[in-house]
């Protein structure tokens, strides 16, 4: 299947099932009927094939390039009908499974993610671990036929829908740093886990605290070698970058265009206008060349650390516009369309925090792009 | 299209006469490596090659009139082209009753050509390619912001002109995209320039008992510089693939804007070193000055692009994967 086949045949599909595929929530909607639809059209793209393309056989996909994919999240995104903060962890864990997971676990458990039939998440930072991912505390001890898993885990994004987890523990000494690390699949039913969602300032409750107490992990769902977790760490990373952000990038697009649609004459100058415009340009072709280079099989690494620069300003570039362009409706609005941009605005203020902060992405740019040596 | 290992090749000729030469001895190197015949060849090509490199090297030569020529359709010429006025892409001749009126600029060919090339705006918006004789026009060198360039200011009340023979004024746009592509090449290949002067000022200069590129401050203002060269390079390489004047006129837009913040952080970080008339950093800084405003700046781009955005209410869809 090549790209424009691809394209063209899923525009049409798209066309032809729209009434199916669209929300049937107003606006942003609950989070529950944020994960319904999720489901819904993750089943509805997997069955007709579209969901599998550009993933491995082995794991239930249909093979081609990861271009179709890029493709297929900028085509649902394009079209409001999936939300991209949802729609990203197929992105982010499911190559990281494909990767690192034992070839009968990843057969057994991408084509559930795929298919919509579970939801994700991803347990890497701590209370006292965020930017320095590789001081995490949560501890994980051998048994003789597994692991048993000690502590917290924060900002967890979709803990209470999840039903796996991959999670980040230590299993070196307290101070191996990244050198002590195991990446475990986890179960999220399984005893001894406790999920307690946060409600966050854009008035949500994705991100939740989880806490892990003696929770028994069979071995076998050991990802990669063990105390080898930062590679699983560093190889996910550059996935947040590329496909999902190539994702997001499409959905801040659709955002302007509705705020161009929305604004009323004379409230947003021509100079911002476009100087927004052109940051979410500047955004895409980069990106663009990002999602080339992963199809050619090229090794994403610390300069996909600009992609996430660039989108963190485009985002909060968009989202200041409408909060200038739009005033009533984010402000004083009440309605669902309202709310929606409330949200979203709220939201991008965290673009240049979550995924590595705007000032940890610099820091990986200095040392790693501009060969400035460490800092110390 | 060149090929790969040609083009290498090519690339290193081209930059080895950057590197070594400018102004008249430029062109002639330029001459001599087959620049002209490669522009004719694979104009995107011979533009990708030499800009950049002409802008690392803060190097001048007769390019620009060249690549207008050769995006206005016209056969190889050695006349000097009249280019827009500072800060638009306007076609800078207007014609009426058969004379035509001239506000623009032009390089250092222009003082040396009998002849020069101006496109000239006549009724309903139609475009003419004229010929004008040199001595009918008022000609002023300019020294100005950045005197090493030779940029001089063009004017004519009332000339006569003869219409090229094998041009169609109809190319103007195909014109303005191409010079657009040039000149944000140049513009990034100075700014790449003065990110490598900092950077490496960065790495020698001891303060405090340690180089300055270990504090987190500095280090954070030539990530900047990169990320703003880098997200305007990325739109400047793709003109290539989708060479509409849409897309030309943000990556100009783009890379103007991109290198002026890159050189407002470089040159924090190069301090008072960077502040002496001896550091080369103010010579690359008035060409990103002066080169921001040839075919349209950032700033009269944006204004352009905003206004129809909010006339449409529309997003053009650019780039598609």
């Amino acid at each position: 299947m090549d790209l424009p086949t691809f394209r063209k045949t899923l525009d049409d599909w798209l066309d032809q099932y729209a009434s199916q595929l669209v929300p049937e929530h107003d606006g942003r909607g609950t989070l529950d009927e944020a994960m319904a639809q999720l489901a819904k059209v993750k089943r509805l793209c997997y069955e007709s094939g579209w969901m599998r393309w550009g993933w491995p056989e082995r794991v239930g996909g249909l093979g081609g390039s990861p271009i179709l994919r890029a493709y297929l999240g900028e085509a649902l995104n394009a079209r409001d009908i999936v939300e991209p903060d949802v729609y990203s962890m197929t992105e982010v864990l499911a190559p990281t499974m494909i990767s690192f997971a034992a070839p009968e676990l990843a057969a057994d458990m991408v084509p559930r993610l795929l298919r919509g039939d579970e939801i994700w998440c991803q347990g890497f930072s701590e209370p006292g671990t965020g930017s320095n991912l590789a001081s995490l505390a949560c501890r994980a001890i051998r048994t003789d036929d597994g692991w048993r898993v000690t502590g917290q885990k924060v900002w967890t994004s979709y803990a209470q829908y999840a039903k796996r987890c991959v999670l980040l523990a230590r299993t070196g000494s307290q101070d191996s740093a990244h050198r002590g690390i195991t990446a475990l699949f986890v179960d999220m039913d399984s005893p001894g886990i406790t999920v307690r969602p946060l409600t966050a300032m854009h008035g949500s409750d994705e991100f939740c605290e989880v806490f892990y107490d003696d929770v028994a992990v069979p071995f076998e769902r050991t990802l990669g070698e063990v105390d080898r977790g930062w590679a699983v760490a560093m190889d996910l990373l550059p996935y947040e970058r590329s496909t999902s952000l190539w994702h997001r990038g499409a959905y801040l697009q659709r955002r302007l265009e509705r705020l161009l649609a929305a604004v009323p004459p004379d409230a947003l100058s021509a100079g911002e206008v476009g100087e927004v415009a052109q940051s979410l340009l500047a955004l895409r072709a980069r990106s663009r060349t990002t999602q080339y280079r992963m199809a050619e099989g090229q090794q994403l690494g610390a300069e996909t650390s600009i992609d996430k620069v660039l989108i963190a300003t485009a985002e909060q570039n968009v989202m200041d516009l409408a909060v200038h362009g739009i005033a009533p409706d984010v402000l004083i609005g009440d309605d669902a369309t309202s709310e929606r941009w409330r949200a979203e605005y709220m939201y991008s203020r965290a673009a240049t925090i979550y995924g590595g902060t705007a000032e940890i992405q610099r820091n990986i740019i200095a040392r790693r792009l501009l060969d400035l040596g460490d800092d110390r | 299209m060149i090929e790969t290992t040609e083009v290498e090749l090519f690339e290193r000729s081209v930059r080895q006469a950057t590197e070594r030469h400018t102004g008249e001895a430029l062109d002639g190197a330029l001459r001599e490596v087959g620049w002209l015949e490669a522009l004719t060849d694979d104009a995107f090509t011979a533009v990708s090659i030499l800009f950049p490199l002409q802008g690392a090297a803060n190097a001048v030569s007769f390019a620009l009139d060249h690549v207008v020529a050769t995006g206005l359709g016209l056969k190889r010429t050695t006349e000097a082209v009249v280019l827009p006025r500072l800060g638009t892409w306007a076609a800078p001749g207007a014609v009426t009753d058969g004379r035509v009126a001239i506000r623009g600029l032009g390089t250092r060919a222009l003082l040396r050509s009998d002849r020069a090339v101006v496109v000239a705006a006549h009724e309903r918006g139609r475009f003419k390619v004229a010929t004008v004789s040199t001595s009918d026009l008022n000609v002023r060198p300019v020294q100005g912001m950045d005197p090493a360039f030779g940029l001089v200011d063009v004017t004519a009340d009332d000339a006569g002109f003869g219409a090229y023979p094998d041009g169609s004024g109809d190319t103007w746009s195909a014109a303005v995209v191409l010079a657009q592509l040039a000149l944000s090449y140049e513009i990034l290949g100075a700014a790449r320039a003065v990110l490598s002067l900092a950077r490496e000022h960065a790495l020698d200069r001891i303060q405090y008992g340690r180089p300055i590129s270990k504090f987190q401050a500095v280090r954070h203002r030539l990530a900047e510089a990169l990320v703003a060269i880098e997200g305007a390079d990325a739109v400047v390489t793709a003109v290539r693939e989708e060479p509409s004047s849409e897309l030309a006129a943000m990556a100009k837009a783009l890379a103007g804007r991109g290198a002026q913040t890159a050189a407002r952080h470089c040159q924090q970080v190069l301090a008072g070193i960077g502040f002496t008339a001896e550091h080369p950093f103010h010579r690359y800084f008035r060409r990103i000055l002066l080169l921001d405003q040839l075919f349209g700046s950032a700033r009269s781009l944006t204004l352009e692009l905003g206004d129809e955005l909010l006339r449409s209410r529309r997003l053009p869809m650019l780039l598609p994967l």
